[in-house]
């Protein structure tokens, strides 16, 4: 993962449609690497992106990328960047390796140029095999491919790609979610990656940030975000004859001066407390005094949905 | 045989100039071109730009022909004059624009690829500079060049022009004309073309808006006995009018017209369809 200056970088960032506010002031600063750009559909993710490419101007604040400002040099800043749409609709007649000539044509490579490097795009996201094949020809799963082609083969400096996995199969996305990571990690190409999956944005980013309703909920290294926290997630395996087991738990955690609260499951608590020794042994007494019998004991882990859970609405 | 296989390509970076705007436009306006002449596609998608192709030189063809073989009694009314020729031509001009407008830009839409070209340098604003210019030429192509080919055809057979500079004064002439032409046409049938998103449904209102108001016209000088100069809402008539104007002849039909009204007539209808995709284009979403 490189490190250096923030390839974006947004200050007071806010987008108003009419009565809507679809960016509400962002601080926003986009290192080098893998980022995700998560939050739900209508927490502006999709006008974020056209801001960053100099589609739209924003309502107010200041946005920098790659050391350009969008939207005074827009034609300037998009030659450098490859955008991967979510949309997946492409001229089903046109074979893929002149699809993605074509586009880097238009990107500014030189047409000699553009014909060797749209072949090793294709080669390189696995479509050397299928690259005269017609678009409308082909998967979902290589259509996808064929949009990462598209993006990386006027080599960019940074590759925006939007719900990338999209109407992908779990093999297929892990696949897909391989080569993202070594479009960063092999060619030291920026990533920016939109998705509403949670769980591929932890597999594959290196920072995130996290909008809900065009505010700015979280943003950072994932390491930082997500990971273990302190205390431990106790499940309990239910057993007729000791139905109140799991309250005799909790209530003999709590009497220990232990934080107790709810887990994701009827079954399952989370006890809180900074001192993991102390809270094992609580927790092994509460359940040996209570007879419960124990599913599984592990340590608290924040994952990036618990991010959402404390931003304001 | 050989097993050997290329298992990696690897990826290489790009050291060289890109060529930025203009390099987009002239990438975006060829491969434009060589969708609606067919180029690189099946079969059948050359059938029909190669028939209006040869319907409309087919004129030309006919009377170069027949100055070769009759020689000088190929004179006086039976000669054409250079003008003519973009009127002999005025079926296929329709039909062709009735193709080249619709497949030019409502397929973009339809498949994603105007989202997509807005990612690259190209705007909204340089997008359609580029469908303009590739509509302009492929439409030179049906008007522009049956009169062309009449000059070097007489040129060649010293029956053309006399002097370099009077050829040079009829060259211009007729490439100024056609430009007129095809500048009228180009607007009108992309700016109707832009309304749908359906290329079938573009062609017939090209044809629908073309033809009909140029029907309408003349059904209202001509039955309802309305002055000449309402002759202008004819976009075919009031384009192709400028061809006689051009060499100090005027057409039969608009011969009460002043020039001038027919040069309001021309800037009238490429404000049209300017405006219509202008107007259009600025809704349409982006990313």
């Amino acid at each position: 993962m490189s490190q250096g200056a923030p390839i974006i970088v947004a200050a007071g960032l806010t987008m108003q449609f009419g009565a809507q506010r679809a960016l509400d002031a962002l601080d926003v600063q986009v290192p080098s690497g893998v980022t995700g750009l998560v939050g739900a559909n209508g927490a502006g993710k999709t006008t974020f992106m056209s801001i960053v490419l100099g589609l739209r101007v924003a309502t107010s604040g200041d946005v920098e990328v790659l050391g350009l400002d969008p939207a005074a040099r827009g034609p300037e800043l998009r030659a450098l960047v490859g955008y991967g749409p979510e949309r997946n609709v492409f001229p089903d007649e046109m074979p893929a390796s002149d699809f993605v000539r074509h586009l880097a044509e238009v990107r500014g490579m030189p047409r000699t140029e553009a014909r060797g490097r749209a072949s090793d795009a294709l080669w390189l996201v696995g479509l050397g095999e299928e690259r005269f094949r017609p678009l409308g020809t082909m998967s979902t799963g290589q259509r996808q491919r064929v949009k990462l082609a598209q993006a990386l083969a006027a080599d960019p400096a940074l590759v925006l790609l939007d719900e990338p996995t999209d109407g992908l199969d779990p093999v297929q996305r892990d696949e897909m979610l391989v080569l993202i990571r070594q479009i960063s990690t092999d060619y030291g190409i920026d990533v920016l990656l939109s998705s509403h999956l949670l769980e591929e944005v932890e597999r594959v980013c290196d920072h995130v940030v996290v909008l809900d309703a065009g505010r700015l909920v979280a943003q950072g290294r994932l390491d930082v975000l997500v990971g273990h926290e302190d205390g431990v997630v106790v499940e309990l395996v239910e057993v007729p004859d000791r139905s109140g087991a799991l309250a005799a738990v909790v209530a003999a955690i709590e009497l220990a001066g232990l934080s107790v609260r709810p887990g994701s499951a009827p079954s399952r608590i989370e006890v809180l407390g900074d001192d993991a020794d102390l809270v094992a042994d609580t927790v092994r007494d509460a359940i040996a005094a209570a007879g419960a019998r124990v599913g599984r004991i592990v340590r608290r882990r924040r994952r990036l949905d618990d991010l959402f859970e404390g931003a304001p609405r | 045989m050989s097993d050997a296989r290329i298992l990696d390509r690897g990826y290489r970076r790009f050291e060289g100039e890109r060529s930025g705007l203009v390099g987009a436009v002239r990438s975006v306006a060829w491969h434009t071109v060589r969708s609606i002449l067919g180029l690189g596609r099946k079969g059948r998608h050359k059938v029909f730009p190669i028939i209006v192709l040869v319907v409309s030189f087919v004129p030309a063809v006919v009377f170069l022909a027949l100055s070769v073989l009759i020689g000088d009694l190929l004179e006086g009314e039976l000669r054409p004059e250079y003008w003519e020729f973009f009127g002999f031509a005025f079926v296929a001009t329709v039909v062709f624009t009735a193709l080249v407008a619709p497949e030019a830009i409502v397929r973009d839409r339809r498949d994603g690829m105007f989202a997509l070209y807005l990612s690259t340098p190209l705007s909204r604003v340089s997008y359609l500079v580029a469908k303009v210019v590739a509509v302009l030429a492929t439409m030179a192509l049906v008007v522009l060049g049956p009169p062309v080919l009449w000059l070097l055809g007489y040129t060649v057979q010293s029956q053309g022009p006399g002097g370099l500079l009077e050829w040079f004064g009829v060259a211009g002439r007729i490439l100024l004309a056609g430009l007129v032409i095809c500048t009228v046409y180009t607007a009108v049938s992309l700016g109707v073309a832009s309304l749908t998103d359906r290329r079938a449904f573009a062609s017939i209102a090209v044809v629908f808006v073309m033809l009909g108001a140029s029907i309408a016209t003349n059904v209202l000088v001509e039955v309802a006995g309305l002055a000449d100069g309402w002759r202008v809402l004819d976009p075919l008539g009031v384009a192709l009018e400028v061809a006689p104007r051009m060499f100090g002849d005027r057409g039969a039909e608009a011969a009460g017209v002043g020039t001038w009204l027919v040069a309001l007539g021309c800037l009238g209808w490429t404000a049209f369809g300017v405006a219509l995709l202008a107007g259009r284009y600025r809704k349409l979403a982006a990313v």
